[in-house]
């Protein structure tokens, strides 16, 4: 590995003025983009072409890429702040950032997104420039055998975020798969559970389903008690102490934030997965490593930390494939292939011959955007916190209008309303009872990978694709984790007798 | 005829699209090739219109069918223009009830460029050739998006013609089949021949067939069609094909603003400016315009009964 040219292209993006300001400009765009529902980097991306057209190349990809990487930056703050996702990947970060609002926390919520955001970017960022010499082998080891033994690995995660009561968890987690099933089939093209809607072709959207199980019902228990989402007497402060107290989070739980942007870069690298597998892979380590894992899902900051800085260090992992393979890892990374190739960079093998300097330059200029996004809202984080302490009344229209555009915005389809409607009738009903609402999300989210990858792999190898090199590891993985888990909670419940 | 030589032969109503903003639908989402080829011209059908501006509604869902009906029911004023795969022609073929609306009555404005397909064979497979593919013994995998999807039917349609003993998986959308290729599952596609161009430069695949193009030392599928019955499927792929990037407006448009917007979007698309665009964005501007593409979706919609067997057969929609 040329060490030498791996730091001259870091001096390059600092030393050039030119780079730096576009990386300034960059990064408001892209947190703006991922902070209101339904738009999201994709979006933004295509937009800003236009902007960029007959830029220098390598200026050209180095705005295009630090939008897109700090997009889930900004999509924190909606999440923690009122329940409302601001990309799908953020979802996660409600189930213990919007209860850390409730406990006026709001602030140090939002240091911890943001810091583990940077951090998640960094590490995710260090961690590709290692993983670089193995990247073919890596990414080529994962096929549809292997790709079911991970939806499976997080599927059994519903078992640890089932809360107090595993029954109630599986049912909802059930439900979720269920409800994935929505679209037309695969592999044989018949609709299920469609009912002749064309919108449920392609299945339940997601955001729409975040917004329903997770932002309504929390509207409605405000409407109901009254009061702001904060649900303390003190009086609302510009608190920049909170903010730091939730930076320093990050640090004191490096080991969960070392892990989390790992496996976040690590899926990433891997096509086929997606941001939504990601972050909630990472949120279900965080309940399973966690010494209090009953404190998640009740406002503990690990629950923040770990989607955060999945999300952002998954970026990093889904450029590589892009720039190495020409093979883009998702819809965002295929948009920014074809910015690319317009801008003048061919991306493909050939890449690492005659331009690893253009690689190192992109990966820098991710990380670099993901540190400046965190400094650039860390003055103004508290002032977010502010509206945790906004009366119901004043802020239930405005969120509720945000959470109509998210559903819309996302698909563009008015049905999706009704869809979020009724969604939203069933989250309350949950939240009401005392049901685990995650359950649902992560049945629905790799419920679909779940089976797409299970037919294709016994179309190719029948069942004995279970007996694949990949697949037999990670069914090993997923029993050695879980034993980890089930042992230290034996161990804890011994301790407390 | 006449009448429409002298009305085609007028100019474009610049004060009818003064004060107006004009919809361009594209039926997928934000990004991609038909959104990028929408974008591309709608900025310069702006400037040829004299229209306030051209904005881009991006109508997913349903494998275009959503963006596509939307369209069809748009208001004919001239101010709602749209883009979809023409794939939609094999719903119509088969009756597929998410097409709500008869694509003879769309009022066609043109096409940027038809999206030839090519047979792309992995480097990791031990085919070579076509001769090597059309004698194999065991079923070759091959990979094919959904199932009811244009691709997988072009997939099946010209397996059907040519005899192959392929297998197809279902379920590779985008570049999933790609990145199956370089692991060595998959040996295969039937895909778009510019979409594959960068799969092969980087030396991961070889072109061994073109369907509806021609590609430097590469045989074309015509010459591999024994009969009657395969050589009217092979058109049917190669009239889809020619298709490509598709613009129509709703059905039953006044012929005033017909003629402005057919008018201005063969002027954008002569534009050198657009072309230089396209180019740097590498995508092939090869147009056609007005009739011309309405008689070219007509002739694919007109097909004997036994192909259209073959159709329905090959698209496998299941029972709703």
């Amino acid at each position: 590995m040329d060490i030498l040219g791996i730091f001259e292209a870091l001096i390059q993006v600092i030393g050039t003025p030119n780079h730096m300001l576009l990386i300034l400009i960059a990064v408001p765009v892209g947190m703006f983009f991922g902070a209101i529902p339904g738009l999201g980097g994709k979006l933004g991306v295509v937009l800003a072409i236009p902007f960029v057209f007959g830029m220098d190349p390598i200026a050209g990809a180095i705005f295009l890429i630090s939008m897109h990487s700090v997009v889930h930056t900004g999509g924190a703050i909606p999440s923690i702040l009122f329940g409302v996702p601001g990309t799908g990947p953020d979802a996660a970060t409600i189930v213990d950032g919007l209860p850390m609002t409730r406990k006026g926390e709001a602030g140090r919520a939002i240091g911890a997104a943001l810091g583990a955001s940077g951090v998640g970017g960094v590490i995710g960022g260090l961690f590709l420039i290692a993983v670089m010499p193995l990247l073919r082998p890596v990414v080529l080891a994962f096929g549809p055998a292997e790709f079911f033994f991970l939806a499976l690995f997080g599927i059994m995660f519903i078992a640890l975020l089932s809360g107090d009561s595993l029954v109630k968890g599986l049912t909802v987690g059930l439900f979720g798969l269920m409800l994935a099933f929505i679209n037309l089939d695969p592999q044989t093209g018949a609709q299920r559970y469609t009912f002749d809607f064309l919108f449920l072709w392609d299945g339940i959207d997601i955001i729409t389903a975040v917004l329903g199980i997770f932002a309504l019902p929390e509207m409605i228990a405000l409407g109901t008690t009254g009061g702001s989402i904060a649900q303390v007497q003190e009086k609302a402060t510009y608190g920049i102490k909170g903010v730091l107290k939730g930076v320093h989070d990050v640090f004191s739980h490096w080991g969960l934030t070392i892990r989390t942007s790992i496996i976040g870069a690590f899926i990433g690298m891997i096509p086929g997965l997606g941001g939504d597998a990601a972050s909630w892979i990472c949120y279900g380590h965080a309940v399973q490593s966690s010494k209090n894992p009953e404190q998640l899902g009740k406002g503990a900051v690990e629950g923040v930390i770990a989607p955060e800085t999945a999300n952002n260090s998954k970026e990093g992992g889904s450029l590589l494939p892009t720039l190495f393979f020409g093979v883009p890892g998702s819809s965002g990374m295929a948009i920014l292939l074809g910015a690319f190739v317009m801008l003048g960079l061919q991306p493909g093998p050939s890449l690492a011959l005659t331009g690893m300097e253009t690689v190192w330059t992109l990966i820098w200029a991710l990380m670099i955007a993901n540190i400046i996004a965190v400094v650039m809202f860390f003055a103004i984080a508290p002032c977010f916190s502010y509206l945790s302490y906004v009366r119901g009344n004043l802020l239930i229209p405005f969120v509720f209008i945000l959470t109509c555009l998210g559903s819309y915005l996302s698909h563009r389809a008015w049905e999706n309303l009704i869809v979020l409607i009724l969604l939203g009738v069933i989250g309350h009903l949950m939240k009401k009872h005392h049901w685990p609402r995650p359950p649902f999300v992560i049945g629905l989210i790799l419920g679909p990978i779940m089976e797409d990858s299970f037919h294709k792999a016994m179309a190719l190898w029948g069942p004995s694709f279970v007996l694949r090199p990949g697949a037999i590891t990670l069914v090993a993985l997923t029993i050695i984790s879980f034993s980890i888990y089930f042992w230290r909670k034996v161990d804890t419940n011994n301790e407390i007798k | 005829m006449v009448t429409y030589v002298l009305l085609s032969a007028s100019t474009i109503d610049i004060n009818y699209y003064a004060d107006k903003s004009v919809s361009y639908i594209v039926a997928t989402d934000a990004g991609g090739g038909y959104d990028a080829y929408a974008r591309l011209i709608g900025g310069y059908l702006e400037e040829k219109l004299n229209a306030e501006h051209v904005i881009i509604r991006n109508i997913p869902g349903a494998g275009h069918y959503i963006g596509a009906n939307t369209l069809a029911r748009s208001d004919p004023d001239g101010l709602t223009i749209g883009t979809f795969n023409a794939g939609l022609i094999y719903g119509q073929l088969t009756n597929n009830p998410a097409l709500q609306f008869d694509l003879r009555e769309l009022t066609w404005i043109g096409k940027a460029a038809g999206e030839p397909r090519a047979v792309i064979i992995s480097t990791n497979c031990s085919i070579k050739t076509i001769h090597d593919l059309l004698n194999a013994q065991d079923p070759v995998p091959f990979s094919g998006a959904g199932i009811g999807s244009a691709s997988y039917a072009d997939t099946r349609l010209l397996s059907e013609a040519l005899g192959l003993n392929i297998k197809i998986i279902p379920g590779y959308g985008g570049t999933e089949s790609e990145m199956a290729m370089m692991r060595g599952e998959i040996c295969g596609q039937v895909g778009s021949t510019s979409s594959a161009q960068s799969f092969v430069d980087a030396g991961y695949g070889n072109f061994i067939l073109s369907v509806g193009g021609t590609i430097s030392g590469v045989p074309n599928a015509i010459d591999f069609a024994v009969d009657n019955r395969a050589k009217q499927i092979i058109q049917l792929i190669t009239d889809m094909a020619e298709l490509g990037r598709i613009t129509a407006a709703p059905p039953n448009i006044p012929i005033k603003q017909l003629n402005s917007l057919r008018t201005a979007y063969e002027n954008a698309l002569k534009d050198p400016r657009l072309i230089a665009e396209a180019r740097r964005m590498g995508r092939p501007i090869e147009p056609a315009y007005g009739e011309n593409v309405a008689d070219l979706v007509i002739s694919a919609l007109n097909q004997p009964p036994e192909t259209l067997e073959i159709i329905k057969n090959a698209i496998g929609l299941g029972d709703p």
